[in-house]
């Protein structure tokens, strides 16, 4: 056994775990705290450091509610299968967990010339090869649980997912095809220079239509259909208490980092911000340890976004939910990938009015579309014709 | 027309002027409302309520005007027992949707029934403070408390209220929710006065019948007499 490797391996691996937990235990105070102000509420702010009256707004409050889950009992039903039960938080978390690791996120301590995962080719096809793992898990505690809610939530998510998986990859295609390639630290080193994806017009539609699916692969409100609390209790994960739910809640709020960062990767730029520099094709940091900062800053901006979105909006309807995947957000996202591929051949002319001229007709195509799409698939406003009331 | 997705961005609007009002007006903040106070002065015991110990927190008056948790049961002062409203008539123990009172009727030794309750339980853990039985109660014995400490490390005993922590004086009632309070004496004392109005008139009536009864009667023996 190679033990440098091992420990080059450790090195690279369990600070991001941290890193990422850490991020986790401040997002879910940032969120409670965030939909608290916008419902004019105060949120969490008693809980600080433990026997002293310092109670730093509360940002004590994740690790409470981390101690109250370890000790909470861990119920299982009678009827449900055990062994799936038990294994469906963990494997909910493990492809948000392993999927980290593709994020081009290049820390300062790890060694130059040490094993890499993001330099992976093919690391968006692995990125979303595990994340579609995670449909499983969602469905094997909803079936594990024996609990009709929670088979409705692990059916509503599998449909859910499995329709919303499509947008979401056809719409990074486009980056890989103007990119030409797989590997996630090319694709981020190719938008240096604020040459970011989402800065073009077939870009800025691709990042919108990934985003929105994005938000329902992770279950995020207003798609939050899986785990509808008005409606089936909470879900899939109706069954589970302790530091299983506990696990689930982490899987979830990890996946949600993890897109996010793939987000950042495929269209914001990846590390990229002012003192990064482009440097014989190469991009250089004004310090070590700045791209990663941006990374993470990136990452934290979108899931602010995606906070603000839950305070505003309200779930939709199921077949609303449908209708909108496979009538709205698939036909565009196909037609975004015809539009991109005509601009990258119209790139290749390097020339000014080319590229100018292109812009146009790909904004105006695809906002065409858009609104066509819209006016398409919006319910006929007839006015309602009532037969025996008034 | 309009543009695509724009009522998203009116909702993010919205939910971002909330947001960032809610830091600088006080008056935004939903669970700070002092405004019934006649100072309008924010009571700090409530606004920092786990952190404040001590006896003021005891002293329901911080608690809101229109708070309303759990019911209690009212006595007019002194002995408790003796100046109970209850009648133990079982109206609201019938009418409670959760089913969460249960009465027994109190009776003297000779097996006479005499009007107050027995057992008078509340199992708070059941209630869902939807105050019917503060509306059915005719004789306007159980009105709803604003107490809220009620954590107990007994989960079953603990939060099942018996009759003796239940009774409340009226003072204590009209020191909680003074205007609601005032409304409920007024509307008892009328009720009270109409009562004593219909009974004497009642009274009158029945001397007058009896005056005439008296009347025809002696009618009816000098009639006799003379015959």
């Amino acid at each position: 056994m190679n033990f440098e490797l091992l420990i080059d391996i450790l090195i690279a691996t369990v600070p991001l775990m941290l890193i990422f937990a850490t991020l986790f235990a401040f997002t879910t105070w940032l969120e409670r705290k965030a939909l608290a102000r916008i419902q004019n509420r105060i949120g969490p702010n008693k809980v600080g450091i433990p026997c002293t009256r310092i109670s730093l707004f509360g940002l004590g409050q994740p690790a409470a509610d981390g101690i109250k889950m370890l000790f909470k009992e861990d119920i299982v039903p009678r009827g449900a299968d055990r062994l799936f039960h038990l294994l469906a938080p963990i494997l909910a978390l493990i492809p948000a967990m392993l999927v980290l690791c593709f994020l081009p996120l290049d820390f300062p301590w790890v060694n130059e010339d040490s094993v890499k995962a993001y330099l992976l080719d093919g690391a968006v096809i692995f990125f979303f090869a595990i994340t579609g793992l995670n449909t499983l898990a969602v469905f094997m505690a909803g079936w594990a649980s024996r609990n009709k809610y929670s088979l409705l939530g692990g059916m509503r998510a599998v449909a859910q997912m499995v329709s919303y998986e499509i947008p979401l990859v056809l719409s990074a295609v486009i980056v890989v095809m103007m990119v030409g390639s797989l590997n996630a630290a090319v694709i981020a080193d190719a938008q240096t220079g604020f040459n970011w994806f989402v800065f073009s017009p077939w870009g800025f539609a691709a990042f919108i239509i990934f985003f929105i699916a994005a938000l329902a692969e992770t279950n995020r409100s207003p798609f939050d259909l899986p785990e509808a609390e008005s409606e089936i209790i909470a879900g899939y994960f109706t069954e589970y208490s302790g530091f299983k739910f506990a696990l689930f809640f982490l899987g979830e709020y990890i996946a949600m980092f993890a897109i996010s960062g793939l987000a950042v990767t495929l269209f914001l730029g990846g590390g990229d911000g002012p003192g990064v520099t482009l440097d014989q094709g190469l991009p250089t940091e004004a310090f070590p340890g700045l791209a990663v900062i941006w990374f993470l800053m990136k990452i934290f901006a979108l899931i602010a976004m995606m906070i603000w979105l839950r305070g505003t909006l309200p779930r939709l309807r199921v077949d609303q939910l449908m209708g909108f995947a496979w009538k709205f957000m698939l036909p565009l996202s196909i037609l975004n990938i015809l539009v991109a591929g005509f601009a990258w051949h119209a790139q290749q002319q390097d020339s000014k009015t080319i590229t100018v001229i292109t812009w146009v007709i790909s904004l105006a195509i695809l906002y065409g579309t858009a609104s066509g799409l819209n006016q398409l698939n919006r319910a006929s406003a007839r006015p309602r014709k009532y037969k025996y009331a008034e | 027309m309009s543009i695509l997705g724009g009522g998203i961005f009116k909702g993010m609007a919205v939910t971002l002027r909330n947001f960032v009002s809610s830091y600088f007006s006080k008056e935004r903040l939903t669970t700070n409302d002092y405004s019934w106070r006649p100072d309008g002065a924010l009571p700090q015991s409530i606004a920092d309520y786990p952190k404040e110990e001590g006896e003021q927190l005891r002293d329901t008056t911080t608690v809101t005007n229109y708070s309303r948790n759990f019911p209690m049961l009212l006595h007019d002062g002194g002995e408790p027992m003796d100046t109970v409203r209850c009648v133990a008539c079982q109206i609201c123990e019938r009418e409670c949707p959760p089913q969460c009172i249960y009465i027994e009727k109190d009776y003297d030794e000779n097996g006479k029934y005499i009007k107050r309750p027995a057992i008078f339980d509340i199992d708070v853990s059941v209630c869902m403070s939807c105050q019917i039985c503060v509306e059915v109660c005719p004789f306007d014995a159980i009105v709803m408390n604003s107490q809220f400490e009620l954590s107990t490390p007994n989960r079953f005993g603990g939060l099942l209220v018996r009759r003796d922590d239940l009774l409340k004086s009226n003072d204590y009632y009209h020191q909680i929710h003074p205007e609601e309070a005032a409304a409920r004496d007024q509307k008892m004392a009328a009720e009270k006065a109409a009562k004593a109005a219909k009974k004497k008139a009642a009274g009158e009536k029945a001397k007058a019948a009896a005056e005439k009864k008296a009347a025809e009667a002696a009618k009816a023996e000098t009639k006799e007499g003379a015959e």
